[in-house]
C-alpha cells in the first residue's frame, strides 16, 4: 500500500474509502465555490505564480541540481497538502494515482457519488487545442461543471448513469488511456480521468521530472514468458515506455522500475501474457509508488 | 548541461499581441510529439497580471523536451514561431 492508502485508507486503498466521496465532506470544506472558482478559471491557473515561482520558464530550473531538487519537494509537498483547501488559483492537496480498469470499475460501481457526468479533458485541450468527453466526475464537482458549457461535450452525453460511466472508462481504457483517480483537492475525491502522456499535466511532472504529482498504481504487470510469443505489440502501447527488447536475447521484458501499472497493455496481447501483481508482492519494486 | 533551447512566439502574429486567435489554429500544439506548447488564457511571464478571460496566447511551456523536428516552425501558418538552440 502506498502513503495514500496508509494515511487516508481506513485498512484498505484510498480511492475505495468511500468517505472521500460524499457530499458532506465537500461541504464540510466550503468545496462548492472553491471548485468554482478553480474551473471557472481553469484555462489560467497554471501560469499563475505559485510560491513566487512562475510557471513559464520553470522547465530548465527544475532540471539544475540544486534548485531543482528544492523546487520538486515544494511542489511535490504542495500537491500532497492535507491543509484545508484555502486558495484556488494553487494546486494544493490535488495528488493521484493511477488505476487499473479493474479499480475503476469498482469505484464506480461503489463509491461515486451522484450525479455522475463525464467532461471535456482539459489537458488535452490545452495541450492539443482538441476537446475530447474522457474525464469523469461525481458528486458536487458535476454540479459546478455543469454550470460551465465550455466543459460539456457537444456529441457525447454528459450525464451518465453508472453502468454508462463503467462503459465509457472501459472503451478509454481499451484505447490505451491511462486510469486516473484524483484528490481534488484533498480529502476530497470527485475525478476519475483517462488520460494521455505526455498531454496529461498530472503525469507530466512526475515522468519529465520526478515531480510527485502522481503515484503508480497498487499493482505493477508481469509478463509470462512461456505466453509471449515476442510479437511486440505491448511496446507500441505502454505510455510509459516500460516495455524493451531485451538486448542479450531479444525478447521482450518489461522495465519494472518504469512500469506505473496502468495494465493497459494487457488489452493488446494476443497471448493474454501479461498480468497485474499487487505491486507489494513483487519484491524489486514493493513500496515504491 | 547541454544547451538551452529556445522558443519564442511573436503575439503579434498569434495570440493578444494583436495577432490571429491562436485556438482557431492550434497547429503547433497538434504537430508537437513531445507537447512543448500549452493553450491558455493570457497571463504572461512578463506582465504582472494582464489577464483577459477573452484573450488566449500559446505559451513554449517545456523547451527542455523539444526535439528540433521544426514541425512547429513549418507550419505555423503565420510563421510566429522560432526555434533555437
Ligand atoms: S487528468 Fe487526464 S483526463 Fe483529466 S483533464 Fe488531465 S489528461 Fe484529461
Ligand atoms: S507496462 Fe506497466 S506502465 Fe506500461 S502499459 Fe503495462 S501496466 Fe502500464
Ligand atoms: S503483446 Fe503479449 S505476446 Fe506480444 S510481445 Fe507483448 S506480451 Fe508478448
Ligand atoms: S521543434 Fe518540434 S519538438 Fe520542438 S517545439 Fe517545435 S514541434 Fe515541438
Ligand atoms: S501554429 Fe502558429 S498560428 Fe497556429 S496556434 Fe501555433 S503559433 Fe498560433
Amino acid at each position: 500500500m502506498c502513503d495514500l492508502c496508509m494515511k487516508h485508507g481506513a485498512g484498505g486503498k484510498w480511492y475505495l474509502n468511500s468517505k472521500h466521496y460524499s457530499d458532506k465532506i465537500a461541504e464540510q470544506y466550503n468545496l462548492r465555490d472553491f471548485l468554482l472558482e478553480q474551473y471557472k478559471n481553469f484555462e489560467q491557473v497554471s501560469m499563475r505564480k505559485v510560491h513566487g515561482f512562475n510557471a513559464v520558464g520553470l522547465d530548465y530550473r527544475l532540471r539544475m541540481p540544486v534548485i531543482g531538487r528544492i523546487m520538486k519537494n515544494i511542489a511535490g509537498n504542495m500537491l500532497h497538502s492535507t491543509k484545508p483547501p484555502s486558495d484556488p488559483f494553487k494546486p494544493e492537496g490535488h495528488i493521484g494515482q493511477v488505476v487499473p480498469l479493474e479499480d475503476a470499475i469498482a469505484i464506480l460501481e461503489e463509491c461515486a457519488a451522484e450525479p455522475i457526468i463525464e467532461k471535456n479533458c482539459m489537458c488535452r485541450y490545452m495541450s492539443r487545442g482538441i476537446k475530447e468527453a474522457c474525464c469523469i466526475n461525481f458528486g458536487v464537482m458535476s454540479e459546478i461543471i455543469s454550470k460551465l458549457p465550455r466543459f460539456i461535450p457537444e456529441k457525447d452525453k454528459f450525464h451518465l448513469t453508472r453502468k454508462e460511466a463503467v462503459d465509457r472508462f472501459t472503451a478509454h481504457n481499451k484505447k490505451g488511456y491511462i486510469g486516473t483517480i484524483w484528490f481534488g483537492p484533498f480529502p476530497y475525491i470527485n475525478n476519475l480521468c483517462s488520460c494521455e502522456n505526455p498531454e496529461c499535466a498530472g503525469i507530466r511532472p512526475r515522468f519529465d521530472f520526478g515531480i510527485m504529482s502522481i503515484h503508480k498504481a497498487e499493482y505493477v504487470i508481469q509478463l509470462d514468458h512461456n505466453r509471449c510469443d515476442d510479437c511486440r505489440a505491448c511496446i507500441q502501447k505502454c505510455p510509459f515506455k516500460a516495455i524493451e527488447i531485451n538486448p542479450l536475447n531479444k525478447n521482450v521484458k518489461v522495465n519494472l522500475d518504469k512500469c506505473y501499472g496502468c495494465g493497459v497493455c494487457r488489452h493488446v496481447c494476443p497471448q493474454d501474457a501479461l498480468y497485474l501483481c499487487p505491486r507489494d508482492t513483487i519484491p524489486e519494486v514493493r513500496g515504491r509508488y | 548541461m547541454t544547451k538551452k533551447t529556445k522558443i519564442t512566439i511573436d503575439y503579434s502574429r498569434c495570440g493578444d499581441g494583436n495577432g490571429i486567435d491562436p485556438r482557431e489554429c492550434c497547429k503547433c500544439l497538434q504537430t508537437c510529439a513531445p507537447a512543448v506548447f500549452l493553450l491558455h488564457q493570457t497571463l504572461g511571464a512578463e506582465e504582472p497580471d494582464p489577464f483577459d478571460p477573452k484573450k488566449w496566447r500559446v505559451t513554449p511551456q517545456w523547451p527542455s523536451l523539444c526535439t528540433l523536428c521544426m514541425n512547429c516552425v513549418k507550419n505555423c501558418p503565420v510563421n510566429a514561431i522560432e526555434v533555437k538552440q
